[in-house]
């Protein structure tokens, strides 16, 4: 009879394989990885309309007639940068919503350099964002435009509307955290403690990197390890590798965090959750989310590990708009906006609601839709 | 024999070594001045810089020969002790303060070896049952904090003592800074360990159920999955939120630490030090701030007396606009 083998041994033998076949594969050449490769991101054409300081405005060259009387800005957070959006061909939600004839335009929020320190959140939402919004008011004769934000983008765009109601046609929300007060995410446990007096005035700007490795360690065992296991799995994939390369070269593009608004945020928000209670103010003007009257679009990933649902799920309930619709995704963070299956559900329903609410006079229908629930499924994974 | 008289003999024999060491090195050196010399006094000057130079090089050729008559002298500790003895006014106190400021180098380089070799067994900071894996660095920490941090810590005299009070609090801190970090990367490195037995372990139940998994795949994916566990653990408990909070708080002093020394720097060259610059900056920002305030309330007031306007703003062609 034969000793039954331990687990060790088991490991080890198939250990023993699986590195030959891997030295076999280093010793091969990868046509793949030393070849050219198109790696580019963000390449959909665009116009800088607008600038103001680091700030920029995009306008997006529309590739077919607008068929929206209401333009649409894009905002996205100060952390990471707004090319996440325009990707890879295919795989575009700016393509998406110029395919459907919007009109676009989206916030480039530059790298803050040391002379930005000082910028608030008051100087984003009443200063940089009014300017872009009543440019692009300006420059198509409106009176409103359609307003859309990215994680802390949209947590902005939340502030601005509600300070702002007047210029904003519709409102979405996607990845929004507006409510801190949860343990669901880790960055809101650790955020809880921080002394953020501290880190701002030894940092002056919060920089990229350090905010970067902060992301990484909130799954290191995939991000770090299972990531680049798959790429080295993929490394004669050409498809694979340039869009691993695009997504790597997306990740670490991290602009600093301005001081002051990072005091803020984590001082506001993540600390005191002011935002939902309706105690927030900026530059000592009370950020009140009954004013938020516009129809309300908001969407969240069910597996979301930076911003969790509970942190999204409750802004739908404290506006005092009549028309609000919340869908959450089961899909993660980025995963919303890049996966696959989302590109068919995400733009899309984005683009149909907008349809519906393009005319004049529909802000205020009279219709109660409010807090109307969707579940989409989308790829889990990021 | 006292230990004294034993020390005092070891070290003499070291003192003569090292006279010897140094009158070579300063005998070459000395040799070779001659050879600078001609070339200054070929340097174009006026009367005034003639003079200074005069007495600099009186006082170089004092040194010169006071050095080329002490070096010899010193070869050789028996003759340099004759000779302190023959002559017995400056080289006797020159002699005698060396050897008095050689022996307490080499008491003081004593004490340190003496205090490295306690590494071992502070008894203060030693092992207590259920102390964990973090134990050498608390072991570390409460070593330096004991034996070493006085040095940087004790307050410095005279006329340079505020920069080397923050040279000292610098190398004081980037070992702190040091020391927390490796706390912070054990502390990360404690799962992988976990998730290698919890693997063993799961594998035994699998093995002894025939469930064992046939691809290396399925091992990969089995321990990350039991990696991922621990990891989330890890980072949900107060303890790494303690540790996280003191390795950034680590990070903060030293970098304070290392902008004071860079700013003593800084202020000798003729460029703006960090403080400048962050002074300027705010105020800077504080100044858009007050002319977009001004802006504002202009168009305001232009409102109210004219037809209101088209726009509040009129954007130039390329829609550029500097203000904060």
């Amino acid at each position: 009879m034969n000793p039954a083998k331990t687990p060790a041994d088991l490991i080890l033998s198939k250990l023993a394989e699986e590195t030959e076949k891997t030295q076999k594969r280093f010793g091969q050449d990868h046509p793949v990885l030393f070849g050219p490769l198109d790696t580019t991101i963000a390449s959909t054409p665009y116009e800088v309309v607008y600038a103001e300081d680091r700030v920029k405005l995009k306008h997006y060259q529309s590739i077919r007639e607008t068929r929206f009387s209401t333009p649409l800005l894009v905002v996205y957070a100060l952390i990471n940068r707004e090319t996440m959006l325009d990707l890879q061909p295919g795989r575009s939600v700016v393509q998406s919503f110029l395919e459907a004839g919007l009109d676009l335009y989206m916030v480039d929020w530059g790298y803050p350099r040391r002379k930005d320190k000082f910028l608030t959140i008051d100087d984003h939402v009443n200063g940089y964002l009014d300017h872009m919004v009543d440019f692009i008011r300006q420059r198509l004769n409106v009176p409103q435009i359609n307003l859309m934000g990215i994680c802390m983008g949209g947590t902005f765009c939340v502030m601005y509307s509600a300070l702002h109601p007047e210029k904003i046609k519709n409102l979405i929300t996607t990845v929004t955290p507006t409510n801190f007060d949860t343990d669901k995410g880790l960055l809101h446990v650790w955020f809880r403690d921080l002394d953020v007096d501290r880190m701002v005035d030894t940092f002056g700007n919060i920089p990229g990197d350090l905010m970067n490795y902060g992301f990484l360690l909130l799954n290191p065992a995939r991000l770090m390890i299972d990531k680049y296991v798959g790429f080295y799995e993929n490394i004669d994939n050409r498809a694979f590798v340039e869009n691993f390369i695009r997504m790597e070269k997306w990740i670490f593009d991290s602009p600093d965090v301005p001081g002051e608004t990072f005091r803020q945020f984590i001082k506001d928000c993540y600390q005191n959750n002011l935002l939902i209670q309706n105690k927030m103010e900026l530059d000592g003007r009370l950020v009140d989310l009954k004013k938020i009257t516009m129809p309300l679009l908001n969407f969240y990933g069910q597996f979301d590990h930076l911003v969790p649902s509970e942190a999204c799920d409750r802004l739908s309930r404290e506006v005092g708009s009549q028309d609000t619709e919340d869908i959450c995704l089961q899909t993660g963070h980025i995963g919303i906006y890049v996966s696959s299956k989302s590109q068919e559900q995400f733009a899309p329903k984005i683009i149909r609601w907008l349809q519906e609410r393009d005319g004049p006079g529909t802000v205020e229908t009279g219709v109660s839709r409010k807090v109307r629930k969707e579940k989409m499924k989308v790829h889990p994974t990021i | 024999m006292s230990e004294e008289s034993k020390g005092s003999d070891g070290s003499e024999a070291l003192f003569s070594t090292w006279m010897k060491t140094a009158n070579d090195f300063w005998g070459s050196l000395i040799k070779t001045w001659p050879v600078f010399s001609p070339s200054l006094e070929k340097v174009p000057s006026t009367e005034k810089d003639d003079q200074a130079q005069g007495k600099t090089e009186d006082a170089e050729e004092s040194l010169q020969k006071f050095w080329q008559i002490f070096f010899p002298f010193l070869e050789n500790p028996v003759l340099a002790e004759a000779m302190s003895k023959g002559i017995p006014s400056l080289p006797e106190t020159v002699a005698q303060v060396a050897r008095v400021a050689f022996e307490g180098h080499a008491n003081l380089q004593k004490q340190w070896l003496d205090r490295m070799g306690r590494t071992e067994t502070p008894p203060e900071a030693a092992p207590k049952a259920g102390d964990g894996e973090q134990e050498p660095f608390k072991t570390w920490m409460a070593f330096y904090e004991k034996e070493f941090r006085k040095y940087f810590t004790m307050p410095p005299l005279g006329l340079t003592r505020f920069y080397q009070e923050r040279l000292a609090q610098a190398m004081d801190q980037f070992n702190l800074y040091q020391a927390a970090l490796n706390d912070f990367f054990h502390l990360l490195y404690q799962p992988l360990e976990k998730s290698n037995q919890g693997l063993q372990e799961k594998l035994t139940t699998l093995a002894e159920e025939g469930k064992a998994p046939e691809k290396f795949q399925d091992y990969y994916h089995l321990w990350l999955n039991i990696l991922e566990g621990h990891y989330q653990t890890l980072f949900k408990s107060t303890e790494f939120t303690k540790i996280l909070a003191e390795t950034l708080q680590a990070t903060e002093n030293f970098m304070e630490a290392k902008q004071a020394i860079l700013q003593d720097l800084m202020q000798l060259l003729p460029v703006p030090t960090h403080k400048d610059m962050e002074e300027l900056y705010r105020e800077l920002y504080l100044l858009k701030k007050k002319v977009s305030e001004l802006e504002k309330k202009l168009a305001d007031s232009q409102k109210e007396k004219k037809a209101p306007r088209k726009a509040t703003r009129s954007p130039k062609g390329d829609g550029s606009h500097e203000s904060g």
